[in-house]
């Protein structure tokens, strides 16, 4: 029997998820107060509209599948060979996952810092005067974005519940200086006016 | 009018909004700078910056990004050969061997100044016909304004490249994916599987964000040698680029500036055609028409000014539709219509006499954009020759987090990074299996409206029959019918027989409805139509219906990468 490719694949797995999405689509609520607007559009209309459209379109896909069979599709060496080729973006999806689930106990800033240099030493390399470059480059770039965020933007960063006095220190100290070099500039003008008066 | 006038300029001319926009030509600048980093990213990435501004300084600051990443693309492809963005990919024809002459200080100058020509014939040709084009908005009903989404949903299948499927089952996927959470008409949720997070749906932004530009920052750093690359390697960063020179080199070429403009204009208006082919069109025109075309190809000035001219006023092409229309031209204008969304004003036909001064923010920001580009690019050139020094997977580690910290400061909700991650791996993905991501953003984007017109024609009336008696709504139906294989009939042309009347055919099945139109001249446009397509017949008869056999059409064309 000859092997399913890839594209027979996913339009199979297209069709198996249609039907689990028209399925779920005859479970949408519709409200009482509807019934009494004959009007009103069935909230599960819309849905089951594209789906519709959707498995005509993955049927057409199978069948292009089937009938003519991609020529060129590469050959990955199994799941080894898969892996090896996509490589790189596995592991940023990890290290991403990584950082979003650290965000909670290290906060934004620390765990950005870790998740950018650990992607950078991960994809750039090892070296000890690389691993530098990628130390100072993450704490300048997310250091200088979270300033502007916290400080100037005032959005409210997740915070660290690991250390939460250190980060409130630096809130507290590096927002504050801001706010005065701000203070300062806002007031110069006004102070020149003065003065030459 | 004038006062609408007054009050946007009043909103423009701050001194917080006029840097925020100079902010925004620099960082446009410095994307389109980058090789493979797309205008799309640049603007959906400042796009979160946007939240806490008013729409007018947002929008401002988008158009920077848009205008200066069209003219930033023409400095790495100049310099190094490789092209930052595919809207300066013809720039490269000329552009490079010229600089390899050692005239890169001419080539970019010519480049710049072509840019800032183009952007301001467009930004001309926007102020003049986006207002006469609203006025038709305004004659729309539910509809009408059905079909038009409608119609604007095919062009999925225009972008969707090789595959017309591929890209439709994209475009739906889009579609349902805006389904997900409370549905806007009575908020029932749907397909939320109980998780509570997805009550409200999806943001756009985390969805744009994860679609677009993670899954494309992960397939530049898929293999360890293009993640370790410099993006533009051997640059000189003393170039000095004298644009009295330049200026007076672009001005004397007229003639080619202002049709590449003009061809850029209507490549924009245009869905789905974008930039991208239009500097390739207006390259291609300018050799058809030049006295010189052996000239083309080896750093012929020509050859700059037609392409950067081009992609420039393209952006305007693409705003006349946003604007007028309410859907969007191409990606950029798709991503600003999503940040219209975000501050709650809502794209429709009645866009320009609704919110009229946000409307002509939009026009005298793009004039002023072109200003600022202009100043800026010469400015800063030597920077940005640098910025094309950086490593793929610093840049892409950085600009990963900032994704981050940008979706997370919409709402302020962690729950929205988790969904740039969810919809990162789906681009990733979708893209690995050969699906095209743009159907996917428009289908987002669009859904909703569609969604909402639906509701409208259903609660108005039961008769199906509207859609094909109103003009409009039968225009667009017709519109749609033909523009979904219009890629097919450009891949074709000319090897089959039957792209030999699909044009006249478009002609004669769109005159019905126009016929069908109020007042005189809509009419006379109609017969005009009508007679065109007969005429087309009648011509494609009298040349006994030939087409060109496969060696024939296998000659290599200039959109295939030529000269």
């Amino acid at each position: 029997m000859q092997r399913l490719n890839r594209d027979t694949i996913v339009a199979i797995i297209l069709l198996a998820l249609c039907g689990v999405f028209f399925y779920v689509s005859f479970d949408i609520r519709t409200p009482e107060f509807e019934r009494l607007a004959p009007g009103q559009m069935d909230p599960g209309l819309w849905p089951r509209i594209i789906l519709s459209g959707l498995v005509l379109m993955a049927l057409i896909y199978l069948a292009q599948s089937v009938i003519s069979p991609p020529a060129d599709q590469e050959e990955r060496g199994g799941l080894g060979g898969w892996y090896r080729h996509y490589r790189n973006p596995i592991h940023c999806f990890l290290a991403f996952g990584a950082f979003m689930l650290l965000i909670p106990y290290l906060g934004m800033l620390l765990a950005g810092m870790l998740f950018v240099f650990g992607m950078m030493t991960m994809l750039g390399g090892r070296e000890r005067w690389l691993i530098g470059t990628h130390a100072t480059v993450s704490v300048c770039t997310v250091g200088g974005m979270w300033f502007i965020f916290a400080c100037l933007l005032s959005v409210q960063l997740p915070r660290s519940s690991l250390f939460p006095d250190a980060e409130e220190w630096l809130l507290v100290n590096i927002c504050g200086i801001s706010e005065a070099i701000g203070g300062l500039f806002a007031a110069a003008p006004r102070a020149c006016a003065v003065i030459l008066v | 009018m004038i006062e609408n006038i007054l009050i946007a300029g009043a909103e423009l001319w701050s001194v917080g909004t006029l840097l925020l926009m100079a902010l925004g030509v620099v960082a446009g600048l410095i994307a389109g700078a980058i090789p493979g980093f797309t205008i799309a990213m640049a603007v959906v990435l400042v796009l979160p910056f946007t939240f806490g501004m008013s729409p007018v300084q947002g929008l401002g600051t988008m158009i920077g990004v848009y205008v200066g990443g069209l003219s930033g693309g023409l400095m790495s492809g100049i310099l190094t050969g490789i092209p930052g963005t595919p809207s300066s990919v013809a720039t490269t024809f000329d552009g490079f061997p010229l600089a390899r002459g050692g005239k890169a200080g001419l080539a970019l100058g010519v480049g710049v100044w072509a840019s800032f020509f183009g952007g301001v014939i467009g930004a001309i040709v926007l102020v003049l016909v986006a207002p006469q084009l609203a006025r038709i908005g305004q004659e729309f009903q539910p509809w009408d304004y059905f079909a038009l989404m409608a119609f604007a949903l095919t062009v999925t299948a225009s972008l969707a490249g090789e595959n017309m499927v591929k890209g439709l089952i994209a475009g739906l996927i889009g579609l349902l994916v805006a389904t997900v959470g409370e549905d806007s008409v009575v908020g029932v949720p749907r397909f939320t599987f109980g998780v509570n997070s997805v009550q409200q749906g999806f943001a756009f932004l985390p969805v744009l964000v994860g679609l677009f530009a993670f899954s494309r920052l992960l397939a530049d750093v898929r293999d360890s040698e293009s993640a370790k690359g410099n993006l533009g390697a051997k640059s000189d960063a003393s170039i000095r680029i004298n644009h009295l020179v330049a200026a007076t080199e672009v001005l004397k070429r007229w003639g080619n500036l202002v049709r590449s403009s003009l061809i850029g204009v209507f490549t924009g208006v245009l869905p789905a055609a974008g930039s991208s082919i239009s500097n390739i069109l207006a390259y291609d025109q300018a050799r058809k028409y030049s006295k010189t075309p052996e000239k083309f190809g080896t750093g012929h000035l020509d050859g700059i000014v037609a392409p950067e001219a081009a992609n420039n006023a393209t952006a305007g092409g693409a705003l006349i539709v946003m604007m007028a229309l309410g859907i969007p031209g191409d990606i950029i204008t798709a991503v600003m219509l999503g940040a219209l969304l975000i501050h709650d004003v809502v794209p429709s036909p009645t866009f320009i006499t609704e919110q009229p001064v946000i409307a002509y923010a939009i026009f005298i920001a793009f004039f002023m954009a072109n200003f600022m580009m202009l100043a800026l690019q010469s400015v800063t050139l030597r920077g940005f020759v640098r910025v094309t020094q950086v490593k793929m997977y610093m840049l892409a580690s950085v600009i990963l987090f900032y994704c981050a910290l940008g979706v997370f400061a919409l709402n302020n909700v962690e729950f929205d990074i988790w969904t740039l991650f969810w919809f990162g791996v789906l681009g990733f993905v979708m893209s690995a299996l050969g699906f095209p991501i743009v159907p996917v953003i428009l289908g987002v984007v669009l859904g909703g409206i569609a969604e909402n017109a639906l509701a409208q024609v259903i609660a108005l009336s039961d008769d199906p029959t509207h859609f094909v008696t109103r003009p409009w709504s039968l225009f667009f139906i017709v519109l749609g019918l033909f523009s979904s294989f219009f890629h097919v009939y450009q891949r074709q042309r000319g090897r089959k027989r039957w792209t030999l009347v699909f044009i006249p055919a478009m002609c004669i099945c769109l005159s019905v409805p126009v016929a069908m139109m109020d007042g005189i001249v809509r009419p006379v446009l109609a017969a005009l139509l009508f007679v065109g397509g007969l005429y087309l017949l009648y011509q494609r008869h009298r040349e006994g219906w030939v087409v060109m056999t496969e060696d024939q059409g296998e000659a290599p064309t200039i959109a295939e990468g030529g000269p």
